[in-house]
């Protein structure tokens, strides 16, 4: 909303600074955005008097004026002007000016002779002979009456005020009007705002006599006034009118259309003017459009109108879209006789959808959009035919046309004084709220803790119904001044503050990754088709059962990613590509899979390593110290995992057959595809699985009272054993003592067949374990003989022999 | 006759080509069929003894077989390269079970939407408020009807929404929570509602389509606007020093009545009045109110008896803020060099 400060100052005494009065408004809920000069972007140009006119030595088109500036020493302009003499008062700028279109004035020479500037003319000034009527003369603005040279052109052409553009909320639709920003403005300067009140025009005759409105549905139209004006004489409207549209950033057009727009500011209720000559039977008829039913509107496009949409027609053809645009078939014209002026009010939704539907906001649009109101409908009207009597444009004929089903009368609303206090937390006396409330015209009275409230028709945001207590404490609350109001912190019970459970085990599997040399990964959710195709999926995996957006900003962001793999392979291209030398990071973030009802949400942690020094095994590696960090025991690794993953260096990991998740180097393939110029390791983990093994209190284990020893066992097993095989076979083993700690900590694979000593298809590991025993010391024999019957077993089982 | 020559050269190359085992052997036979010096140019040489008919007709059948071997060679190469690349995985196969290796890899870092997020909570935690949480994809009436927001209010195109469908779309803030909240929690409660949000913005220097917010909710039967502040004030604190400051003023949201943005004192001039500021000296944060009475009987509970009040930060916001990051993307991109100088 654009508020001139001259329109402003029309209703109050502007006693402070601009910027004083925009950081009132802010407190009160009105943001000033922008504070605009009246001449934006227009500095340093002064008026100066041409003191003498010479010739220019070398140019013959050039001339050399000597000017006053009302400086102490007279400055040298150079000038291609003609229509300049001695004696003018001409604008000049001077000193580094700007002037429109972001032009810069600096001294210079032109041609061997110094010029301190420049003579400006009405378009370097962007003016027009709406703000100073002959200044468009083509060459330099030259001045009709006396100024003091050195007077800034702002003050010289009156134009030194500024231009507030208020930014509003959606609840204070009648802000959208002058009147009604106004009404707050008179209030934050601490005056009272006194509406203007509208003459009224008698006229002759009687409009209804000549003309009708007939509305069939007065749900999507609630009322329609209108007035009839006849011996239209279609002019230019005068420079003050023209002036006051352009400060807002209108354009004026001719008396008619200026006075229909000059309300919409004034009132913020949109109007519309037809040439009566072109509505049939001068019967107005709103009604619901025929489905593709064609109206061509003001701006020559033809529009296709469907059956919800509201049409102004008349008994033969549409004559406008309600709301949106008036219909060209009977647009005003400089022969246009008589007119009827419309002022209506359509319902919010339908208008939007209207809009929407043909693509075209209008300015009216969007007021009907953000809500009007039918009390504020008739008094436009009524200053719409003031204007046309006071500017002399045709004829008023009497009575007004008003079809209305729309509840006229006063809203009253109760409100209770405490609560609003207690809302608060202030101690307001009844009296004070109404002292407040009155101070922008909402009269209210105090009947004990009763505010009694006649809400004014311009306040529909103010309802009675359970929240009245509500919207007055609002306003109670910004009239006082929310920067009033002690901060306090809650009284009462006292609350017992906490983490839930799984708030505290993220916190820690956060810290734990980024302590493992990770950094932590936000990635988008939303991925392209072209991904999941990437990560080459079996048909049927749930991953590919995706939840797809309705309006996506484009197909490669169509789709809520299913996987955390995607983002961690791209995060780990981009540091790559940007050599960045990182190559650790990890991502807590949720996945979802499409469902009839909600998609399912599934939390992940997923791992990435990508680097030199990194293979599967580091992957592995920190993925065992958050297991002990987490007291995940008993994690198994088992050959498997999905297509994406290199098909002989994945794994699946369990904890007593629930699946954590799974580990593995990229495929070569999706490396390709996700073109990372190194191999990577991935691991994708279930959140809520890894928690599930979470060990949250570890209970003390006695320390051991008797010495245990160690063994090592290098064996020759099958050359596709697994570790794993032979552990669990040793700890399986009845050797009647503890064995404890078993790790391999070396694998041999012969380099040729028979090296070594190792057959072919055989290889070697070897084991380290220790032996213990409760209540003793182990003897000699007791070590041999759990050692040996460890040695059976693997021999039975496996078919492993101890290595030579 | 040059055109049995022509189909003899055509089958000897479909048959070499088949028994060609690596694709070096197959790069010497291409040479060696459609090199410059192969079999096929050689023959397209001796044209010139030919007549115009025939030449034509020659031209158009080594053409074809010309295209022929081509994608044939394609197809040969395709399947030696997947060939070759299967016997290496095959070769690359490792012992899974084998243990881990820990390597010292520097410190990682936590990302700095996590650290403010902590810093909002914990300040809360102390407050007596616990966390909540609840589904990013939300049902519409959650994240609109239930907050005063019915179909077709006008301020739903205050936030512009990603679907799924007509009833189900991406929540544009936390506060869908606060319904959950109310409907199934025990009153009074104090509860910090973290979660991701999205919003139909093309990403810039300060937008993003997915960003991080907190809700903050208190139900109990005599809050006010005046405790609103103080908790405010008091996480404002904790997240940017204790003399920062943060004031209320007026605004409007469906959801809460009265309604406010919260500003804090520039973190950059102190409130001075500088760039970052726009000269004001104040930066908003954040919006936050008394809850509307309208949600709460929505939600099944007697305005009467709760009252409520809210707020939604976006720790993003906070982020850029408090850590001087100039665009938002970063936070989002991943890059190493930036993630890793929150440790």
């Amino acid at each position: 909303m654009k508020l001139p400060l001259k329109w402003l100052k029309e209703y109050v005494e502007f006693n402070v600074t601009p910027k004083e009065f925009a950081e009132r408004m802010l407190l009160r809920g009105f943001e000033v955005a922008e504070i605009i000069p009246e001449m934006d972007g227009i500095d340093g140009v002064y008026v100066c008097r041409i003191m003498s006119i010479e010739p220019h030595p070398n140019a013959d088109k050039l001339r050399v004026c000597t000017v006053d500036v009302g400086r102490d020493e007279p400055l040298q302009i150079v000038t291609n002007a003609t229509n300049v003499k001695e004696g003018d008062l001409v604008p000049v700028a001077l000193d580094n000016a700007t002037l429109t279109g972001g032009l810069v004035i600096h001294p210079t020479k032109m041609r061997g002779v110094a010029s301190a500037g420049m003579f400006c003319g009405n378009e370097e000034l962007g003016i027009t002979d709406v703000e100073y009527p002959g200044c468009e003369n083509g060459g330099v603005m030259v001045f009709f009456e006396e100024h003091p040279a050195g007077q800034r052109i702002q003050e010289a052409l009156d134009l030194d005020d500024c231009i507030f553009d208020i930014e509003l909320t959606p609840n204070r639709p009648d802000c959208q009007s002058i009147i009604g920003i106004c009404r707050e403005a008179a209030a934050a300067l601490g005056q009272r705002f006194n509406e203007p009140e509208i003459r009224h025009i008698e006229g002759y005759g009687d409009c209804s006599d000549i003309a009708r409105v007939t509305i069939e549905n007065p749900y999507l139209c609630p009322r329609y006034t209108a007035r009839v004006v006849t011996d239209l004489k279609i002019e230019p409207s005068p420079l003050w009118m023209q002036r006051k549209l352009k400060a807002v950033g209108l354009r004026p057009i001719n008396n008619i259309v200026d006075i229909t727009n000059l309300v919409l500011v004034e009132y913020g209720h949109p109007m519309h003017a037809f040439d009566l000559a072109c509505v049939a039977d001068n019967h107005i008829v709103v009604r619901n459009a025929k489905e593709n039913e064609i109206v061509y509107t003001l701006d020559g496009k033809e529009r296709v109108m469907s059956e919800d949409m509201l049409l102004i027609a008349d008994p033969t053809k549409g004559v406008g879209v309600a709301g949106v645009m008036g219909g060209l078939n009977s647009e005003i014209t400089d022969a246009t006789e008589a007119t009827l002026f419309e002022s209506a009010v359509f319902r919010p939704e339908n208008i939007r959808s209207t809009a929407r539907k043909l693509h075209h906001v209008t300015d009216s649009a969007a007021r009907f959009i953000k809500g009007v109101e039918p009390v504020n409908a008739e008094k436009a009207l009524l200053r719409a035919i003031e204007l046309v009597d006071e500017l002399h444009a045709g004829r008023v004929m009497g009575g007004m046309i008003d079809v209305c089903s729309a509840d006229l009368s006063e809203k009253q609303v109760a409100a209770s004084v405490s609560h609003v206090n207690e809302i608060l937390d202030t101690d307001l006396s009844a009296d004070k709220m109404v002292e407040l409330l009155g101070s922008i015209n909402i009269p209210a009275e105090a009947v004990g803790d009763t505010l009694r409230i006649r809400v004014p028709h311009f306040r529909t945001d103010i309802e009675d119904g359970i929240e009245t207590d509500w919207d007055i404490a609002e306003e109670i609350g910004r009239l006082y001044g929310y920067t009033n109001i002690a901060p306090t912190l809650m009284r009462g019970d006292t609350f017992r503050g906490y983490l839930s459970a799984s708030v505290k085990d993220e916190d820690m599997i956060k810290d734990t990754m980024a302590a493992l040399g990770c950094l932590e990964l936000y990635n988008y959710n939303f991925i392209s088709p072209k991904e999941l195709a990437d990560l080459c999926f079996d048909e049927g995996d749930e991953r590919l059962n995706a939840v797809r957006l309705l309006n996506p900003f484009g197909e490669d962001q169509s789709l809520m990613r299913t996987e955390l793999a995607g983002g961690l392979l791209r995060a780990a291209c981009l540091n790559l590509n940007r050599k960045t030398g990182y190559g650790r990071f990890f991502e807590v973030g949720n996945v979802h899979f499409d469902d009839p009802e909600l998609p399912v949400e599934r939390k992940l942690l997923g791992v990435i390593h990508t680097g030199a020094n990194e293979d599967f095994f580091t992957l592995k590696g920190t993925l065992e110290a958050l297991f002990e960090k987490l007291g995940v025991e008993r994690v198994r690794f088992e050959k498997g995992g999905s297509n994406y993953l290199h098909p002989t260096q994945k794994a699946i990991m369990t904890v007593d057959g629930d699946k954590l998740g799974e580990i593995g180097t990229v495929h070569p393939k999706v490396q390709r595809a996700f073109e990372l110029s190194a191999p990577a390791y991935i691991a994708e983990l279930d959140f809520e699985a890894l928690r599930r093994h979470i060990t949250r209190v570890r209970k003390y284990k006695p320390l051991p009272k008797h010495p245990a020893v160690q063994r090592d066992l290098a064996l020759i097993v099958d050359e596709d054993m697994e570790a794993q095989q032979v552990i669990d076979v040793i700890e399986a083993a009845k050797a009647r003592v503890l064995i404890e700690n078993v790790r391999v900590f070396d694998v041999y694979r012969p380099k040729l067949p028979g090296d070594k000593g190792i057959p072919a298809g055989k290889k070697s590991m070897a084991f380290t374990f220790q032996l213990r025993a409760d209540d003793h010391t182990l003897t000699d024999e007791e070590i041999g003989q759990a050692v040996n019957a460890i040695l059976k077993s693997l021999k039975f089982r496996l078919g492993a022999e101890l290595r030579a | 006759m040059i055109f049995d020559e022509l189909m003899q050269i055509r089958a000897k190359a479909l048959e070499q080509l088949e028994k060609a085992a690596s694709s070096d052997e197959l790069s010497e036979l291409n040479t060696s069929v459609l090199g410059r010096g192969g079999m096929l140019t050689a023959i397209l040489r001796t044209m010139g003894k030919l007549s115009a008919e025939e030449r034509a007709e020659l031209g158009k059948r080594a053409n074809a077989v010309k295209q022929e071997l081509v994608e044939r060679f394609e197809a040969r190469r395709a399947m030696l390269a997947e060939e070759a690349e299967r016997k290496k995985i095959e070769r690359e196969a490792i012992d899974v079970t084998l243990p881990g290796k820990r390597i010292a890899a520097g410190t990682g870092a936590l990302n700095p939407l996590t650290l403010v997020y902590r810093e909002i909570r914990d300040a809360l935690i102390g407050l007596g408020f616990t966390t909540f949480e609840g589904p990013e994809v939300e049902y519409d009436e959650y994240n609109f009807t239930l907050l005063n927001l019915p179909p077709n209010h006008p301020a739903r195109d205050m936030q512009d929404t990603f679907y799924v469908n007509d009833r189900v779309l991406l929540r544009t803030h936390t506060s869908p929570c606060e319904a959950r909240a109310l409907k199934t929690l025990d009153l009074p409660v104090r509860l910090v509602i973290p979660g991701r949000v999205f919003r139909v913005d093309e990403p810039d220097a300060s937008h993003s389509p997915v960003f991080m917010q907190m809700e903050g909710l208190v139900v109990d039967r005599n809050v006010s606007l005046a405790d609103l502040k103080g908790t405010i004030d008091s996480f404002v604190k904790a997240v940017f020093g204790e003399n920062v400051e943060s004031r209320l003023r007026p605004s409007y949201f469906p959801f809460t009545e009265p309604s406010a943005e919260v500003d804090i004192s520039c973190s950059i001039c102190g409130g001075k009045g500088c760039s970052s500021c726009k000269g004001t000296g104040w930066m908003e944060i954040m919006g936050c109110g008394i809850t509307n009475p309208h949600e709460i009987e929505n939600c099944g509970k007697d305005p009467d008896e709760w009252r409520a009040f809210a707020w939604g930060v976006g720790v993003d916001r906070v982020a850029c803020l408090k850590y001087g990051i100039s665009d938002i993307r970063l936070i989002y991109e991943g890059d190493g060099r930036f993630l890793s100088q929150f440790k």
